[in-house]
C-alpha cells in the first residue's frame, strides 16, 4: 500500500465526501443498534431478568402467555424430569385502578409461587408469602406510586396494596407486577384455588424435556425464543434488522460506485503501474487496501460519534441503550461491506491494458 | 552471457488495428535488434506506428505475428503474468510528459519502483537518493510533481527508469515538450546511461537533439524500419531522407 497511503494523505479532499458518507452511515447504524437494543430492553427486560432458562407453553400458543393454559398434570410431568427445576408461572396484562383516584396503571402481572426459584430475594419472598398484594417494577416508583397505595386490579373488586418495589423490568413494554400465584388466580379466574396457570418456568436442561413436552402437548422454548411472544417484539426486531441490513447494502453500493469511478479516473495510472511491472495483485492490494483504510477510519469516527450520541440519549426517556457487542458487530459489518463493495472494481482493474501508458497524454 | 545476447530482439513482427470491416496494418514483418550500450533513435511521420512499435518492444502489447526476445527470453509463449514480471525486471519507460504519479514526491516516485520489485525499503531509498543526487534533483526530492518544472519532472521520470536497472530503456518522444536546452540535458542523460550503464536504449523522437546523440538512426515507414544514412540537421532534412531509406534486417 505504498501508493494508497500517500494518495489518501495527500488527496484528503478527494476522499472527504466518501469518508463523510461512510461516517454518517456508521453513525446511523450505531444509533439504530442502540435503539434496537434499547427497544428489546424496554420490551422484555423483565422476562430477560427472570432466573429461568426455558419456558413451557401450551402447544400452538406461539409463546403468548394469554393463549397458553397449563394444568398441574403438565407441571408434574416436568417436575419428574431429572436435573431440572420446574415451577408454574401465571402471566397476563391487567389494568390497575387506584382506590383513591388518580391515573390507572397498565401492568404485566406475573403470578409466581413465593417459595419458587423465580423469587430470589428474601424480602420479596416474604412479601409474596404474606397477605395478597403487589410487588411492582421500580420504575413505577418514579411515577409517584408508593408502598401502601391500594389498587383494584383487572375486573375484580378486591383491593390490593402495593407491598414493595423491585427491579422487575418490563414485558410487552409494560412494567411488571409480581403477585403470588393464588392472587394471580383470584384476579384472572376469580378463584384463588383454580389450578390453571400460563406457563412452566424451567431451570437447567435435559434431553428428557422433549419427551415431557410430547407427553403433555406442550412446547419448550429457550428464554430468548420466548421473547417473540412479547407484544411488538418480533415486529420491532425485524424492522431494525431490515433497516440495518439496508444500511449495509447501501454502504457497500456507495463504496463500490465511488471506487469504480475512482478506478476509471485512474485508468492511465493503472496502465502506468502495469507498464512498470506491477502485477494485478499488487494493484488490487493497493486499491482495495486504500478503501479498507478509508472505510475503517470513517467507520471508526462515525461509530464513535454515534456511541457518544447513544450514551447521551440513553439518559433521556428514549429507549436507547449502548451495547458494546452490537456496536462491534456494526463496525465489523460496515468494514466488511466496504471491502466487498470495492471488489466491484476488480475486473475494471485487471482489464486495464498496460499499452495505454504510452498513449497520448490528455 | 548477457554480453553475447542481444538485449532486445524484435523479429518479424506484425500489428494490425481493426479499421471498420477491414484492418489497418501498422507494423509488417518488422525486425529490430538493439544491443546493450546502444542508443537507437527512431523517427517517422505521425501515425507511422512508432508508439505501437514501442508497446510491442516493451511487452505492453502482443504482436499479431512475430517474436520479441528480451534479455535472451522469448516472450511469445509467456503468460501475461510472466510478461509483467519480465517487464518489471528488464524494461523501463520514459514518457513524453514524464507520467509521474500526482500524489508521490520525487523521491517516492523512485522508491515505488523498488517497492514494486519487492526491494527492501532501506535499500530502495538509498538507491533513490543517490540517483536523485546524480540527476541534480537532491534538493527537490520532497516536491510533488505539481511543484516541479517540466524539465525537473522529466528528469524524475528518467530517474524512475534508471531505478529499475533495466536491460532495455524505451523512451517515447522524451524531449518533445521541452525547450532545446532542457531537451539536450535529457538526451545527455539517456545516451550517457546507455554507455555507462550498458542499457539498450530505444528512443522515438521527432526532433534532432536525440538524433544527434544516437549510435544508430532508423526511420519507420510503411510498417518497417529503414536505416537513415544522411545526417539530418533539422526536421525538414529528416523528412527528405524518405527516398534514401533502406530496409534493415533479414530482408536484405
Ligand atoms: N488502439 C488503436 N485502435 C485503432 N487504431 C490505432 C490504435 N492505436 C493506434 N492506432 C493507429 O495506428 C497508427 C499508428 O499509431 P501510433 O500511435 O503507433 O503512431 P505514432 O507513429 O506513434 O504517431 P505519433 O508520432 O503521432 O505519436 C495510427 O494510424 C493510429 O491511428
Ligand atoms: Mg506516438
Amino acid at each position: 500500500m505504498f501508493l494508497a497511503l500517500r494518495d489518501l494523505r495527500r488527496g484528503v479532499r478527494r476522499f472527504m465526501l466518501l469518508g463523510v458518507v461512510i461516517a454518517l452511515v456508521a453513525l446511523l447504524s450505531t444509533v439504530l443498534s442502540g435503539l434496537a437494543t434499547g427497544l428489546v430492553t424496554d420490551g422484555i427486560s423483565g422476562l430477560r431478568a427472570l432466573p429461568l432458562d426455558r419456558l413451557v407453553f401450551q402447544e400452538g400458543s406461539d409463546a403468548t402467555f394469554s393463549r397458553s393454559i397449563l394444568r398441574p398434570a403438565d407441571l408434574k410431568r416436568f417436575q419428574q424430569v431429572q436435573g431440572v427445576k420446574a415451577t408454574p408461572l401465571g402471566a397476563s396484562f391487567v389494568n390497575a385502578a387506584p382506590v383513591d383516584g388518580g391515573p390507572s396503571l397498565d401492568l404485566s402481572m406475573f403470578g409466581v409461587a413465593a417459595d419458587s426459584f423465580l423469587v430470589e430475594r428474601a424480602d420479596a419472598r416474604a412479601a409474596l408469602a404474606g397477605p395478597p398484594g403487589l410487588v411492582l417494577a421500580s420504575e413505577l416508583q418514579d411515577q409517584g406510586v408508593k408502598v401502601g397505595d391500594r389498587y383494584t386490579v383487572g375486573g375484580s373488586s378486591e383491593e390490593y396494596p402495593v407491598l414493595g418495589f423491585t427491579f422487575a423490568g418490563t414485558y410487552g413494554h409494560t412494567p411488571i407486577a409480581f403477585v403470588s400465584l393464588s392472587t394471580w388466580r383470584q384476579i384472572q379466574y376469580s378463584n384463588p384455588d383454580d389450578d390453571r396457570f400460563s406457563a412452566i418456568a424451567v431451570q437447567g436442561d435435559s434431553p428428557e424435556l422433549a419427551a415431557a413436552a410430547a407427553d403433555t402437548s406442550t412446547v419448550v422454548l429457550t428464554k430468548t425464543q420466548a421473547y417473540a411472544g412479547s407484544p411488538g417484539f418480533t415486529a420491532e426486531t425485524t424492522t431494525m434488522t431490515l433497516i440495518r441490513g439496508f444500511l449495509l447494502v447501501i454502504s457497500a453500493l456507495v463504496i463500490g460506485a465511488f471506487f469504480t469511478v475512482l478506478t476509471v479516473q485512474r485508468t492511465r495510472q493503472i496502465g502506468l503501474l502495469k507498464a512498470m511491472g506491477a502485477s494485478n495483485a499488487y494493484i488490487l492490494r493497493d486499491g482495495i487496501g486504500q478503501m479498507a483504510v478509508l472505510v475503517t477510519l470513517a467507520t471508526g469516527v462515525g461509530v464513535a460519534v454515534g456511541a457518544a450520541l447513544v450514551a447521551v440519549l440513553s439518559r433521556g426517556p428514549a429507549p436507547v441503550e449502548l451495547a458494546p457487542r452490537a456496536i462491534a458487530t456494526v463496525t465489523l459489518a460496515l468494514i466488511g461491506a466496504g471491502i466487498l463493495g470495492s471488489l466491484f472494481a476488480f475486473r475494471r482493474i485487471t482489464q486495464v491494458e498496460p499499452a495505454i501508458a504510452l498513449g497520448v497524454e490528455p | 552471457m548477457n554480453h553475447t545476447t542481444t538485449a532486445l530482439d524484435v523479429d518479424g513482427v506484425r500489428v494490425a488495428y481493426p479499421d471498420g470491416p477491414d484492418e489497418r496494418v501498422v507494423l509488417d514483418s518488422l525486425d529490430l535488434r538493439v544491443a546493450a550500450g546502444e542508443m537507437v533513435v527512431i523517427s517517422g511521420e505521425s501515425g507511422a506506428g512508432k508508439s505501437t512499435l514501442l508497446t510491442v518492444a516493451g511487452l505492453l502489447r502482443r504482436p499479431d505475428q512475430g517474436e520479441v526476445t528480451v534479455a535472451g527470453t522469448s516472450t511469445s509463449g509467456l503468460s501475461d503474468r510472466q510478461r509483467t514480471t519480465l517487464r518489471r525486471d528488464h524494461i523501463a519507460f520514459v514518457y513524453q510528459s514524464a507520467n509521474l504519479l500526482p500524489t508521490l514526491t520525487a523521491l517516492e516516485q523512485l522508491e515505488l519502483v523498488g517497492h514494486i520489485r519487492g526491494e527492501r525499503s532501506g535499500t530502495a531509498r538509498a538507491r533513490a537518493l543517490a540517483l536523485l543526487d546524480e540527476l541534480d534533483l537532491g534538493g527537490r526530492r520532497n516536491q510533488l510533481p505539481g511543484q516541479l518544472s517540466g524539465g525537473e519532472r522529466q528528469r524524475v521520470g528518467i530517474g524512475r527508469a534508471f531505478m529499475a536497472q533495466p536491460t532495455v530503456l524505451i523512451a517515447d518522444e522524451p524531449t518533445a515538450s521541452l525547450d532545446p536546452e532542457r531537451a539536450r540535458t535529457v538526451v545527455d542523460l539517456l545516451s550517457g546511461a546507455a554507455r555507462e550503464r550498458s542499457i539498450a536504449t530505444l528512443v522515438v523522437a521527432h526532433d534532432d537533439a536525440p538524433a544527434r546523440a544516437a549510435t544508430r538512426r532508423l526511420r519507420l515507414a510503411g510498417g518497417t524500419l529503414h536505416e537513415v544514412v544522411e545526417p539530418a540537421t533539422d526536421r525538414a532534412a529528416a523528412g527528405s531522407v524518405l527516398g534514401v531509406g533502406a530496409r534493415v534486417g533479414t530482408g536484405g
